[in-house]
């Protein structure tokens, strides 16, 4: 550990105290940015999308499962990748840990990837995690969100690798794939509502505004050394079963 | 589920657009307050505690396991509760499956309470967690943080009113009121240097929300965390839906 200054009690609380005030600022925040979310119009589907399960097709509606609230995380698993994403199974942990809170609360959870309903079936069993997973291989459902793109599309458009982020080379590397393949997977949070047989989008994000999946980072913030990544963020990363 | 304005996919995206403005401004505040949080003055700890574990008695340093960084979650369970706090147990639903990534920052995140060991190892199997649970038991380590409450803090809380989710979470544990507000849930942190452990960190109340991730997807959702003033509290344990 750096050098650091030290005090005593006293002088701690009091400065935790001041720090306090403005996390509480930051709480209340998020609750506001909660309710702006919500405020977000509803975007009625105009396409039946069909996505392969373990238990056949179904569509959209139908992996609501018995709820009127789905959350897909769109997790980097694409057509030539070996293994999943490890950023992702890191997300996957966590989503795992904490599914019977979300059925509780009317909030079906779902995976969705490219790859093969099998490959993403042996790779769920290897991570023992117990939540739905989706092959959208048959379907435009990931171009349609931004969870895909074109792999010769991408070939021709990328920036060369040293303007990419270390995580991709890095990622492109653990998945068993190349760059392009690699990062023609796109990562990300989409959430419908089910009313009346219609399914609406009501939220998507990607880039930082996963982190609310990364529960490992907040956690981080309130150690002494942080996150301590800088720019090779996330390459630390491994799957649970691959750290030695 | 809330009426809801339906708009166009165009009409969506700049509504989106506009409120990603705010969301980034949120998270560069996120990442301002944990460098405030770092810049906090470390303070030694000057007692020796003795935690039972499961691999005998050891020392506040010893918890550390290699590591120059320590995270205790002080879970309520307290040694009149039968079995472990129902929000507790939802925070360690979200703790246990992220101690090997912050294992690999360097990070030790364990459970601390005061319940005797074979207690709480009997029910960490129960919720099949893979986390390491300590007993403060026999320590004031609690006490001296103020996640033991004394009799004298809890007088005025006691004579008042007591909260109907006080009574529901406290029969849910096996005690009452008074037992199971007798515990209070915080995250500690701590760090080593040159053989001296000092604490870095703490916090209680809404401060654990980070370790409860399913309020954060919740809050991703249209009907959002959904909980009313005077309703029961909806968690329960994961095997008790």
């Amino acid at each position: 550990m750096p050098e650091h200054k030290t005090a005593t009690l006293e002088e701690f609380e009091a400065a935790r105290e001041e720090l306090l005030a403005e996390e509480k600022e930051h709480t209340r925040r998020t609750d506001e940015l909660a309710e702006k979310r919500r405020a977000l119009p509803w975007v009625p589907l105009e396409k039946q999308y069909e996505l392969e399960t373990v238990d056949g097709t179904r569509s959209l509606a139908d992996l609501f499962d018995v709820r009127s609230q789905l959350l897909v995380y769109h997790f980097m698993f694409g057509p030539s990748y070996e293994a999943g994403c490890p950023t992702c199974s890191s997300m996957a942990d966590g989503m795992n840990g904490v599914l019977p809170h979300l059925h509780a609360r009317d909030l079906t959870l779902l995976l969705v990837s490219r790859a093969p309903i099998e490959k993403l079936q042996a790779f769920k069993e290897r991570m023992g995690w117990s939540i739905p997973w989706a092959s959208s291989a048959d379907s435009d459902f990931n171009f349609d969100f931004g969870a895909s793109f074109e792999v010769e599309q991408t070939r021709e458009q990328m920036p060369p690798e040293d303007q990419l982020p270390p995580i991709a080379a890095h990622n492109a590397k653990a998945t068993g794939t190349d760059l392009p393949e690699y990062i023609s997977e796109m990562f990300g949070a989409t959430t419908f509502a089910l009313q009346d047989g219609t399914v609406y989008r009501t939220y998507t994000t990607t880039g930082r505004g996963v982190e609310f999946l990364m529960p490992y980072y907040p956690i981080l913030d309130r150690a002494p050394k942080g996150r301590d990544e800088g720019d090779a963020f996330q390459t630390w990363i491994r799957r649970h079963d691959d750290y030695a | 589920m809330p009426e809801q304005r339906v708009g166009t996919q165009e009409d969506w995206q700049a509504e989106r657009d506009a409120l990603l403005k705010e969301e980034k401004e949120l998270t560069r505040r996120g990442d301002e307050l944990t460098k405030k949080r770092q810049e906090l003055p470390w303070v030694q700890v000057e007692k020796e505690y003795e935690f039972e574990t499961v691999d005998g008695t050891k020392s506040l340093a010893e918890l550390f396991d290699g590591r120059s960084q320590l995270l205790i979650y002080h879970f309520m369970f307290g040694p009149p509760y039968d079995a472990g706090c129902v929000a507790c147990s939802s925070i360690t639903d979200t703790l246990a499956p992220n101690v090997p990534h912050l294992a690999a920052k360097d990070a030790k995140l364990m459970l601390v309470s005061r319940a005797p060991l074979e207690r709480l190892q009997a029910y960490r199997e129960r919720m099949g967690w893979d986390i390491d649970w300590a007993s403060a038991g026999g320590t004031d380590f609690n006490l001296d943080i103020g996640f033991t409450s004394t009799e004298e803090q809890l007088k005025p809380f006691l004579e008042g009113e007591i909260p109907p989710v006080v009574e529901q979470m406290a029969k849910a544990s096996g005690t009452d009121p008074k037992g199971y507000v007798t515990e209070v849930p915080g995250l500690s942190a701590y760090t080593r240097k040159d053989g001296t452990v000092y604490r870095t960190y703490v916090t209680s109340a809404r401060g654990l929300e980070p370790a409860m991730a399913y309020y954060f997807l919740l809050d991703r959702t249209a009907k959002g965390r959904d909980e009313k003033p005077g309703e029961p509290h909806w968690l329960r344990r994961h095997d008790e839906y």
